[in-house]
């Protein structure tokens, strides 16, 4: 009782320890990080999202009471004020943003503590305690900047948070920046950085398209506050809602990783695997998820936004299962099936199903994470397998059964062509996995069952073309897991390595263990029939969320097709694998699918030459033009007429006058004046100050007597 | 002339008088002494004003005892002579034209300018013991009690420096 | 007739039990003769003080004929002192036995001066603010000369009383023009005479007397001289506390007295208090550049404190005046916090005989002792209004109140004025990390405990300043 009545009252004003909860982990770990042990610094981290987690789940409490949710204004700030210009600093509390926060703050807790385990392997291959520190720092702010963006009021705070999570995620994917090849060294680390620059700039680009949309929207309605926005916006013109919606699609595109601007997430996966997890597959690139979410009511205006926002989701969906289905990085293909799970969620929210998009991203948010760790575990068995294999007592010739090099020529603990048959020396990791890929494939009774077919069922029943392209990219979806699985866990091992694999922590397998528990039961968020996520949300979104009928059609058919799916994939992987491994070389197929799609394969395995067209389209040309801007406009033009002769040559004459005369005669004699008098009034000050207690007795009447005269002669 | 007008002016003359002797004599038993005749002034001007227990308090406890304290502790000390202080050349003069023109600034106010006085009811038992212990007890309970707090502290403070000097015996021989 | 009831003590508990725990302290010290004892008890019975007051939050009465007022900002003036009273325990404990001369009349004394400036907090009769100043201040003469033998602190003492007998004198001639022009001492009393007459100038008379008068207790510049002085001369803890216990107390009392009682000639006072602002300000300020004692340099470096306190008061006559007692309160907030954690890292670091408070005493600090030299970073920080510090907080909402009310010229001279400040915090800066020496701390676990309080409240409450403003200015409605 007590509890509730606090809820009713007091826990709103608590939403700014969302962020300062992280906030204060950064200062810790900054201020006193480098004296801690490194353990330690990883508990501070950890400590600070859960404190976030625990504040959301007070907030979500009082929601419970006070549906409605409020706006709670941090300090009073008014942010910006320019003009007609006003923006608060300002946190807004609903159902929305709260599931958000819970999301993030409870996914990302769990990925902390995975992470305590998981970095110090890097620790200590570096011999460099610093990275601990600076890895928890970045990645307390990526928690800092998704939990501004998630609570943001308006849209100018949401674009802090998102550049914020955009500046984060470059940090983290650059994170080993002196691993990966790409020069003559194999070891300079340009492969890596390069792909922090990759992800940068084309989340530049998205974030273009936002600020325009950003600047419609003040131009349109003169405010960036959501509640007015909204209401204003039903008397804006068609075409502007159109504009603002369509250049916004393009900032989700960017961070959403969907077409034409999914690129960049695949090489993202160049960073830590806990980054992988939680910023590249959980949080931040559901913020474009969120964005249209929040948005709406804005795209509720425009059925042509929201027609191509829907085929975007479906199209992205559909294109990045079956580039999955060719990977062999049992990170990348995680990537590219994060991809066409997000076109899933863009395709709900696009299509007005808010709720099951939300619902989507939450449990996608569980077993996606899952799955990213689980890969992280795999890949730290198999470095220890080939760690003691290198080090330790098994004396053998180095790649012996031809295994598969990364570009830097060295053993790749991360290619799935050089694992197999770890589910008996990594058995905790194979059950998690398992429970992830179940629920990734949509398996009953599982979470992305229930999430994924209610898209479904929303999309058969709103938009049939997206319907169709979503059902075949669940079926792809089901293969390529099963493809997965199959090639890390079952038959032999292909390499030396995985046949020393070893079985991590508990520390590290514990958030494993949690996330799979609620990779199961996340689906009971959201139940048809009770609905609690549709009733829950219905209190923010503006139409109501309508509660959807469970079709048993939908189910029954993505169950078939996911369950033939996964026979296909056994028999490929399973029987058909081995069998081929046993043929020469020669006439050994790249991977079991590759006979039956030919030359299909190989455009899945190039991820269609997309990276190329891109190269060939904008890369050349941007390269050829800078060329010319910079040798002969810069350097001829700018540089050796206008800049050396025109405007230096002048400027040097008038420094001189300005130098000579000005600056020696009056600005240093007024420098020199005023730290002379400072010190004359200063040593007046002293002199006044004489020590006797008469002396100090007068200046008071003299004070009470200039007082007075002050008040009647005034 | 009103009589009341005229006694006051006198009395006015030897309160003012007695103050300045007692300032500017550099003589400490002359300077207490002043004082005394101040204080006996003063009860007189409270007389004058209809209330003869602070009048007689006035003299029995300040006139009286308190300086009969002081002249004990001068005489004591052998302190009748002040030590002349470190000259400060700008010091007096400034006071005293500093205390002038405060002086005149009051005058101006008081008497210069349009100063409404609050209207006061003529009171036939003013400060006599039963009125003064009403009022004391009653409307002041609260000050007086504060200023019984005041006085322990101070007593307190007092004998704290004090008691200490006793404990040290070397410093009063250097 | 006499129409008191229980319920006056009630409503000043808090007070009534400090004042009667002193006595039984009194008792405790003649028969134990036990300091730290005394220590322990005085610091309970400033815990159940702070007890007392938290449950009088959100009281609104007036007790003893209307001479006292117990609302928001007096309750939140009573935590602010009390809380002093427990730091500056804190920090006399060790420094006190470190100096040989542990006393427990120290602590009754000190028990006594706090409940003056809870009085002062609460006093809505002109009678009873000139009583609570000198129930603030005789303690505090006395703590100034505390050290036996020792005849800068006997200095101190004896400057410190004879200069605030004289203030004391001026308050007392003010209520009595007071008295003189409106028949009445009681603040709405005389508000309430002061509305009928149009020209008021004996009222305002009284009124610059008082200014006057509590202007020397929080050390406003012409009526500063005896602070750098008394607050070198006096044992640290002492100037810790009486650094921030008189401001707290004297502030308290001129706002309540001139937002309650002299709203009517605020046009003609506003001038000459803009006034006091920069004087105080450029004198504190310019003044502390040229220090090399570490105690001086705080001492003047609180004058100018003082000067930015004021600030708020420039606009207590407009409608903003609500917005300028908040930020009067935050302000006296973070000053409270920040000098306490200073003084703490000067006591840490001060040896007998005044040795080790200047300047080259702190050479060498931040490589030897980190943590500590860390502590005085954020301290010097925060007084010179650096985020991410409490003090930054403070002055934002100040200056953001002055620049409200139109005083854009004032703020821009605080803004300069905190500039220069950061010029004279940052020598101590320099002097700890890119000097070498070697410095001696001696690590005492109760200092040390002040120290990491203040510095975690002076991050910490930076972050909680939106919940702490909006509990300074609930404590101000009430005085509406």
């Amino acid at each position: 009782m007590l509890l509730r009545e606090a809820a009713a009252t007091n826990y709103f004003n608590l939403v700014p320890w969302v962020v300062f909860f992280p906030v204060l982990g950064i200062l810790i770990n900054l201020l006193v990080g480098g004296r801690l042990r490194e353990k330690m610094i990883g508990v501070i981290a950890s400590l600070a999202v859960a404190a976030s987690f625990a504040v959301a789940v007070l907030l979500a409490l009082s929601l419970n009471d006070q549906h409605a949710g409020t706006i709670i204004a941090f300090m009073n700030l008014e942010w910006i004020s320019i003009g007609d210009l006003h923006i608060d600093w300002a946190f807004r509390v609903d159902t929305l943003s709260v599931t958000m926060m819970l999301a993030v703050s409870g996914v990302g807790t769990l990925i902390h503590i995975y992470a305590i385990a998981y970095m110090h392997a890097d620790v200590r291959h570096h011999q460099d305690p610093t990275r601990y520190r600076r890895f928890f720092v970045f990645f307390n702010l990526f928690i800092v900047m998704m939990m501004i963006l998630v609570s943001a009021d308006n849209y100018l705070m949401l674009f802090v948070g998102w550049e914020g999570v955009g500046l984060c995620s470059y940090l983290l994917i650059g994170f080993w920046y002196d691993k990966g090849k790409g020069g003559a060294n194999h070891l300079d680390g340009i492969s890596n950085a390069l792909a922090g620059k990759k992800a940068f700039i084309t989340n530049r680009i998205g974030d273009f398209g936002f600020l325009i949309a950003t600047f419609l929207m003040f131009g349109a309605f003169g405010s960036l506050q959501f509640d007015t926005v909204f209401t204003k916006a039903p008397f804006a013109s068609q075409g502007t809602i159109l504009a603002i919606t369509l250049f916004m699609l393009l900032g989700v595109a960017g961070k959403s990783a969907q077409l034409p601007l999914y690129v960049w997430l695949p090489d993202a996966m160049a960073g830590p695997t806990p980054v992988s997890a939680l910023i590249h597959a959980a949080t931040m690139v559901t913020a474009g998820v969120y964005l249209v979410a929040r948005s709406h009511e804005l795209y509720a205006l425009s059925s042509q936004a929201q027609n191509i926002v829907a085929l975007v989701g479906g199209l992205t969906a559909l294109f990045a299962a079956t580039i999955a289905v060719g990977q062999f990085d049992i990170k990348k293909l995680l990537a590219y099936s994060t991809i066409s799970q997000l076109g899933f969620m863009v395709a709900a929210v696009g299509m007005g199903a808010i709720v099951a998009g939300i619902f989507h991203l939450v449990t996608h948010a569980f077993f996606k994470a899952l799955l990213f760790l689980s890969a992280g575990s795999v890949i730290q068995g198999v470095e220890a397998g080939h760690h003691a294999m290198e080090h330790g007592s098994i004396k053998e010739s180095k790649h012996k059964r031809g295994e598969h090099l990364n570009e830097g020529g060295e053993f790749d603990a991360q290619d799935m062509r050089n694992m197999g048959g770890l589910s008996r020396r990594m058995p905790v990791t194979f059950v998690v996995y398992l429970v992830g890929a179940l629920a990734l494939a949509g398996i009953f009774p599982l979470a992305g069952f229930w999430s994924k077919d209610e898209i479904l069922a929303e999309a058969l029943h709103l938009h049939p073309a997206v319907f169709v392209l979503l059902i075949i990219a669940a079926f792809f979806t089901a293969f390529y897991m099963t493809r997965q699985i199959w090639m890390i866990f079952f038959s032999k091992p292909r390499s030396r390595p995985a046949e020393y694999a070893r079985e991590n922590s508990l520390l590290l397998t514990l958030p494993l263990i949690l996330l799979a528990v609620l990779s199961v039961f996340g689906g009971a968020l959201n139940l048809p029939f009770w609905h609690t996520l549709t009733h829950w949300l219905d209190y923010t979104l503006a139409e109501g969320a309508k509660v959807g009928s469970f079709n048993y059609l939908v189910a029954g058919l993505s169950t078939v097709l996911a369950l033939a799916a996964i026979a296909l994939g056994i028999f490929l992987y399973g029987k058909r694998y081995q069998a081929q491994a046993k043929l020469p070389a020669a006439q050994r197929p790249v991977d079991p699918v590759q006979p039956y799609l030919r030359g299909a394969f190989t455009g899945i395995q190039h991820k269609w030459w997309i990276d190329e067209f891109y190269d060939w389209l904008i890369l050349r040309r941007y390269v050829a033009l800078s060329r010319f801007l910079s040798y002969r406009f810069e350097e001829r033009f700018w540089h050796d007429w206008l800049h050396d002769n025109a405007i230096a040559g002048s400027f040097r004459q008038t420094a001189h006058f300005l130098a000579q005369p000005v600056d020696l005669g009056i600005i240093d004699g007024i420098a020199n004046g005023l730290g002379t008098i400072s010190q004359r009034f200063a040593s007046w000050i002293r002199r006044a100050q004489n020590g006797f207690v008469r002396s100090y007795a007068t200046w008071v009447l003299a004070g009470m007597v200039i007082i007075l005269g002050y008040l009647i002669l005034r | 002339m009103d009589a009341n007008l005229i006694v006051f002016i006198i009395l006015a003359v030897v309160a003012v008088g007695s103050a300045l002797g007692m300032l500017l004599n550099k003589n400490a038993v002359y300077s207490a002494l002043f004082l005394i005749l101040n204080f006996a002034t003063v009860a007189v001007l409270y007389i004058i004003l209809g209330a003869p227990f602070i009048a007689m308090t006035q003299v029995t406890v300040y006139a009286g005892a308190i300086m009969v304290l002081f002249l004990f502790v001068i005489m004591l000390l052998g302190a009748e002579e002040l030590a002349g202080a470190t000259k400060i050349d700008w010091q007096k003069p400034a006071a005293v034209v500093l205390g002038v023109l405060l002086l005149a600034e009051l005058i101006v106010v008081i008497f210069f300018r349009e100063t409404v006085f609050a209207e006061f009811a003529e009171l036939t038992d003013f400060g006599s013991p039963a009125q003064i212990g009403r009022v004391l007890f009653n409307e002041y309970l609260l000050p007086f009690e504060i200023t019984a707090f005041l006085l322990l502290a101070a007593m307190i403070g007092a004998i704290v420096i004090a008691r200490r000097v006793r404990q040290s015996p070397s410093k009063r021989e250097s | 007739m006499s129409g008191y009831g229980i319920e006056d003590l009630v409503y000043i508990l808090p007070i009534v039990f400090l004042l009667v725990w002193a006595l039984v302290l009194v008792l405790v010290e003649a028969f134990t003769k036990r300091p730290d004892v005394t220590m322990l008890l005085a610091a309970f019975g400033l815990l159940a003080a702070v007890t007392l007051s938290v449950i009088q939050f959100g009281t609104e009465a007036t007790a003893f004929k209307e001479m006292l007022t117990v609302d928001g900002y007096a309750v939140f003036v009573y935590m602010l002192v009390l809380a002093s009273g427990l730091l500056s325990l804190g920090l006399a404990y060790d420094y006190n036995r470190r100096m040989g001369w542990a006393r427990g009349e120290y602590y009754i004394l000190m028990l006594f001066s706090i409940a003056g400036a809870m009085l002062m907090a609460s006093a809505a009769n002109l009678i009873v603010v000139f009583l609570a100043l000198e129930l603030l201040s005789i303690p505090l003469y006395v703590m100034a000369a505390f050290v036996p033998n020792d005849a800068s602190s006997e200095e101190a003492g004896l400057k410190y009383f004879l200069l605030g007998a004289f203030a004391g004198g001026f308050v007392l001639y003010g209520v009595a023009l007071i008295y003189g022009a409106t028949g009445a001492t009681n603040l709405m009393d005389v508000v309430a005479a002061a509305l009928g007459t149009n020209s008021p100038v004996m009222l305002l008379t009284g009124a610059a007397l008082i200014l006057v008068g509590l202007g020397f207790k929080v050390a406003l510049v012409p009526f500063h001289m005896w602070t750098p002085d008394v607050y070198q001369g006096a044992p640290t803890p002492v100037t810790a506390y009486m650094a921030v216990v008189a401001k707290a107390g004297g502030f308290a009392a001129l706002f309540r007295v001139f937002i309650a009682a002299f709203p009517s000639v605020s046009a003609d006072l506003t001038p000459v208090i803009a006034t006091l602002v920069v004087l105080t300000l450029v004198v504190g300020n310019v003044a502390a550049l040229a220090q090399k004692n570490i105690k001086r340099m705080l001492a003047y470096s609180s004058i100018s404190h003082a000067g930015f306190l004021m600030m708020a008061f420039v606009t207590y006559g407009s409608a903003l005046y609500a917005d300028a007692v908040t930020s009067l309160l935050f302000y006296l907030l973070a000053f409270t916090v920040t000098s306490f954690g200073s003084w703490a890292v000067v006591i840490a670091l001060e040896k007998a005989e005044g040795k080790g408070l200047d300047f080259e005493d702190y050479a060498g600090l931040g490589k030897k002792y980190p943590m500590l030299s860390a502590a005085m970073l954020v301290f010097l920080l925060s007084f010179a209004g650096v985020p991410p510090t409490l003090g930054f907080a403070g002055k934002f909402f100040l200056f953001r109140t002055v620049l409200e009310a139109g005083y854009a010229w004032l703020a821009i001279v605080g803004v300069i004025m905190s500039l220069v400040s950061a010029f004279y915090y940052l020598r101590v800066v320099r002097f700890m990390y890119f000097e070498q020496g070697d410095p001696e701390v001696r690590s005492e676990p109760v200092l040390n405990l002040v120290t990491a309080i203040t510095v975690v409240g002076t991050i910490f409450l930076f972050l909680f300043s939106g919940p702490l403003l909006a509990w300074a200015s609930e404590a101000v409605l009430a005085l509406i």
